[in-house]
């Protein structure tokens, strides 16, 4: 019954886990920048190969593949949509019929590029936020200058998703056991009232507290947990930005690494790929239907 | 003849993570009893009553409602064979007025308009909601909230009633409420499975007490046998009410014949004993 948020702090004692908050924070950083800045498809395979490295190195598959499956679904609807409407510069070059539709050259490449792009960005994001405590994380955050009541904020915020997501499936089970439907945006508004109302009380509650607590005084904060940058975080870091660098420049200046062209998809292996992607969100849909109808 | 309305064998659940809710654990629920379910908090009190309305299913063994197996079965079928009353209202409430609340359930279960508002009404005039009727139910104050809640079950009618710690909050006037309800749906014919710490209404009410410890159940009998046995008490870390600790303790005494679970029995036996004494 209970819905525990799957995107937290997964313990462990890998190397990763070892790293201060700062160096895979930035990192996350800059592989954003990175995949957006290219739709290179070897570029942005190779930064995911990357990350998945990473999982493998934290030991965090189980939760990273837990999280992943909840996109399974958009990587299809990408693959299935941008390769017969293309998110592209127009002229497309039709590869074949499909149906009333056409497959596109750049579709594909758009859906493709696309897709890898969330997911590396996805999982750097992932395994610094699986590898770090929240605390710590806070904390390297506000020795960079970030304000403390900002800072406090977003501690409380996340904190609160996975007892709002807790609350949500107590009301939703209160609601069942009073006969209630669990189908169609009717049947959450019963659920959505009492855990809306909830949270504003809990929240009220929390500002009286803190503020009965000396929250909002002047003055140093000191904190429970304390973060210590050693030589290997530093070069980490060092490695991470450098590399960073390098790859952005020679996105930049080379244009030879734009493929979206000149990438030929054979017509066999377009629509395999597409058929695969539509049969795949079809069955996602008939399984997400089915739970809906027995819930 | 007593007819077994929930039957649970060999019932299991082991949540996900591996932690072991509830074990072995084998019940039969009759027709009509009042049923109190008592224990340490995490002992498997509340793991126990959620398979009663499907809200859980168990992990081993088996639950029957009126000899159906819950497995296969949805919460919303059952919720019309078995009402669960939860201990915060607020997870129940969310109607713009506290007599939509109370139509809620019966619509639900497919109630006919008109009986709708005939056990609306009743609902009202029972649970003393007249002056409520109109209001949100979040306007009004915790205590009467939580009979909106019980009324909102009450409205369905079901077969089996589960309080969830129907006095924890409540003020004298409301836990009288719950009394009474508690009594009514008795005299009605309902069957009452109440969890709770209240121990005082517990002894008030219940003629069944099913103690668990450490996910077991390690006693189903009567309160007069649960308060009197000082080492099921202290093993679970319960204590019976006052007035059932004074007359134990006059008991062993033998100052008394027999344990008291109310004020009005144990007064009535001391009277009865200073008349038997007092010179005529």
């Amino acid at each position: 019954m209970q819905a525990i948020l799957p995107i937290s702090m997964v313990p462990g004692n890998s190397a990763i886990h070892k790293i201060s908050p700062l160096p895979k924070f930035l990192w996350v950083g800059a592989v954003l920048v990175l995949s957006f800045a290219t739709r290179n498809l070897a570029i942005l395979g190779g930064i995911t190969i990357l990350g998945l490295i990473f999982v493998t190195i934290a030991q965090i598959w189980k939760s990273y593949l837990k999280v992943m499956r909840i996109f399974f679904p958009i990587f299809l609807t990408l693959i299935v949509l941008q390769s017969v409407a293309p998110a592209f510069p127009r002229p497309w070059t039709p590869i074949t019929p499909l149906g009333p539709f056409t497959i596109y050259q750049e579709g594909i490449y758009s859906g493709l590029s696309m897709e890898l792009r969330i997911y590396c960005v996805t999982t750097f994001a992932l395994v610094a936020i699986m590898t770090t405590h929240p605390s710590d994380l806070f904390t390297a955050l506000q020795r960079l200058g970030m304000p403390y009541v900002l800072n406090f904020i977003m501690t409380v915020t996340l904190q609160l998703i996975p007892i709002l997501q807790n609350e949500f499936a107590i009301v939703l089970s209160a609601q069942k056991s009073r006969g209630l439907k669990g189908t169609g945006f009717s049947a959450l508004l019963p659920s959505m009232v009492p855990v809306f109302v909830g949270a504003i009380e809990r929240v009220q509650q929390l500002s009286i507290s803190l503020e009965s607590r000396a929250f909002g005084s002047k003055g140093i904060k000191t904190s429970y947990r304390n973060i210590h940058n050693t030589i290997w975080d530093f070069m980490i870091l060092g490695v991470g930005m450098l590399g960073s660098c390098g790859l952005l420049s020679w996105i930049i200046f080379d244009k030879s690494l734009d493929w979206s062209r000149t990438l030929v998809f054979a017509p066999w292996l377009a629509l395999t790929l597409v058929g695969v992607a539509t049969l795949g969100f079809l069955i996602f849909v008939f399984f997400a239907l089915r739970a809906v109808l027995s819930a | 003849m007593p007819e077994p309305i929930i039957v649970c064998q060999d019932l299991w659940h082991i949540y996900q993570g591996g932690v072991i809710a509830l074990r072995e654990a084998n019940l039969t629920i009759n027709r009509g009893e009042i049923i109190g379910i008592i224990g340490q908090n995490g002992s498997g009190k509340t793991t126990l009553v959620k398979h009663f309305n499907g809200l859980l299913k168990p992990t081993r063994g088996v639950v029957l409602v009126k000899g159906q197996n819950t497995a296969p079965m949805r919460i919303q079928t059952l919720a019309a064979s078995v009402g669960y009353v939860f201990q915060n209202p607020n997870h129940q409430l969310f109607a713009k007025t506290v007599q939509e609340e109370l139509e809620f359930g019966p619509r639900n279960i497919g109630v006919p308009e008109e009986e709708v508002a005939e056990r609306r009404e009743k609902a009202i005039e029972f649970f003393n909601l007249q002056e409520l009727r109109l209001l949100h139910p979040y306007r009004i104050s915790f205590p009467l909230r939580k009979l909106v809640g019980m009324a909102s079950i009450y409205t369905m009618r079901p077969d089996v009633f589960v309080l969830d710690e129907p006095t924890t909050g409540q003020d004298n006037i409301t836990t009288h409420i719950v009394y009474q309800l508690i009594k009514r749906l008795r005299e009605e014919g309902s069957t009452i499975v109440c969890v709770a710490h209240d121990m005082i209404l517990l002894a008030e009410v219940a003629e069944r007490m099913i103690v668990l410890r450490d996910s077991h159940i390690i006693a189903d009998t009567t309160p007069r046998e649960v308060f009197s046995n000082r080492e099921l008490m202290q093993s679970t870390h319960l204590t019976p009410p006052q007035i059932a600790q004074l007359t134990l303790r006059l008991k062993e005494h033998h100052k008394m014949d027999q344990l008291f679970l109310n004020v009005d029995d144990t007064v009535k036996d001391l009277d009865s004993q200073l008349h038997s004494n007092s010179p005529k």
